[in-house]
């Protein structure tokens, strides 16, 4: 399973990257691949690639506020949940994109 | 319609978002230039040249947060066409304008109406279908002067008055909060304040008491921005103290959320939140309310949007703010030493096993 994903909470310092930590930390646990952009108060990190974003299974954006560059992912399957949720839940986000890859087989 | 709320909601964080640093810079230089000021019958006069200078930098990071705040309202709802829409608007509602001969100025609510208005409005006119050849000319020509004229004057004949009325009745009641009212709304301000430690919740109070901040009453920011540090501060306090009920590994976590915590940051408390809510929630809140009510005792005004003692050069009465924020975290450790468990001993001899 491959997972690219973006997180951007309002103020962007905190929450921000500990969903991104959360995130990445689940996926490595069960073995997938993971890339997870950051739109923090610095703007863009860790920017995915048009080859990353083409590759992935699935997208998650785990953001509370509107991103840049939305339309990357116009064709992609995109899970949209909280910020929060990846923070405190990072393991039912990972269960909810999974579920939503194999309803999509 | 809840998912509509729900974008609602977004489209205003994304709003929040782009204008905070506007509101840190121009908050910090303002009271920077204030520090040395004279209190005159003006008010406070900047002393000398470069003081003034700074005084004027500042004011003008506040002047502008309300047009970004708009502008990015739009921008976040339709996209690049919402931007100068936004911006004008945002402005108009941050300045006083004539009415059926009564002065309006909205400023925060005003601005945060306008700039959903306008928002929806240009996402709804990027959709209408035209002929090529006009087509070229919507965003450059049409767009901007339709949405602008279109809602500006819904504002005019519609909007203004009532908004100009409710902003005006919450300012003159926070204005004039005294005695009792003044520690309820402390103690409401403690309760939702860390609520959900930074989450949606918080940002909702942290908007409201932006709004007054723009209104030049920063006795309720204070209040807020005491609660921000509390619930990290208090679990680093009770770790210390109450050794017995955490692990090591937890211990260590408290240092770094302590730290946010003197940075203004909550989201620290998340982890520690998470894994047993049922006695950390309680325990932050109580503090918060304690810190927030000496808070109001010492009549405690924060001017920029954040919090923890990272702001102290800027706040007014530091020493209340100090007391507040350390009696808070300390009625919120005393409460996690009381409420919380032991760590059973198996876990703490495992955790033994590893370090060994």
């Amino acid at each position: 399973m491959k997972i690219v994903g973006v997180t951007a909470c309002p103020t962007g310092i905190a929450h921000t990257y500990m969903a991104q930590a959360g995130l990445e930390k689940e996926c490595k646990k069960r073995g997938f691949t993971v890339k997870i952009e950051t739109q923090g108060s610095m703007g863009s990190e860790n920017e995915l690639s048009e080859q990353e974003i083409r590759e992935a299974d699935v997208v998650i954006l785990a953001v509370d506020i509107t991103i840049e560059g939305q339309d990357r992912f116009d064709n992609k399957l995109v899970l949209e949940v909280n910020v929060g949720k990846a923070v405190t839940h990072p393991e039912q986000v990972i269960d909810q994109a999974i579920k939503l890859v194999e309803s999509n087989k | 319609m809840k998912n509509f709320f729900k974008d609602v909601r977004k489209h205003l964080l994304s709003g929040v978002s782009y204008m905070m640093p506007m509101v840190v810079a121009g908050g910090v230089i303002l009271a920077i230039s204030l520090l040395s000021a004279e209190s005159t019958s003006k008010g406070m006069v900047p002393h000398g040249e470069i003081m003034q200078f700074l005084n004027t930098l500042g004011k003008a990071g506040l002047g502008m947060m309300i047009p970004v705040f708009a502008a990015y309202i739009a921008y976040s709802i339709a996209g690049r066409p919402g931007l100068a829409p936004g911006f004008l608007l945002g402005f108009v509602a941050n300045n006083s304008v004539i009415i059926s001969s009564r002065e309006v100025k909205t400023g925060f609510l005003g601005a945060l109406v306008l700039g959903l208005a306008v928002g929806y409005f240009v996402k709804w006119m990027k959709g209408i279908k035209v002929s090529t050849t006009i087509r070229s000319i919507m965003p450059i020509l049409i767009i901007p002067i339709a949405s602008v004229l279109v809602i500006g004057l819904a504002y005019y004949f519609l909007i203004g008055i009532p908004i100009s009325y409710l902003m005006n009745g919450i300012t003159t009641l926070m204005g004039n909060l005294q005695g009792g009212s003044k520690y309820l709304f402390a103690a409401v301000i403690g309760i939702f304040g860390e609520l959900d430690f930074g989450g949606p919740v918080t940002k909702s109070v942290s908007m409201f008491t932006l709004a007054l901040i723009n209104e030049g009453n920063y006795f309720p920011n204070g209040l807020f921005r005491i609660t921000v540090a509390v619930p990290p501060i208090g679990i680093l306090i009770s770790t210390i103290i109450a050794k017995n009920k955490y692990t090591q590994e937890e211990r260590n976590d408290a240092k770094a959320a302590g730290i946010l915590g003197f940075f203004g940051i909550t989201e620290g408390a998340i982890p520690f939140a998470v894994k047993d809510w049922k006695t950390v929630m309680p325990s932050s809140i109580i503090g918060c309310i304690a810190g927030s009510i000496i808070g109001a005792i010492g009549n405690v005004t924060v001017p920029v949007p954040h919090g923890g003692l990272i702001v102290l050069p800027v706040v007014g009465n530091k020493l209340w703010f100090v007391v507040a924020i350390i009696s808070g975290s300390m009625v919120t450790a005393l409460m996690l030493k009381l409420l919380k468990k032991d760590v059973v001993q198996e876990e703490l001899l495992v955790e033994d096993q590893k370090i060994n």
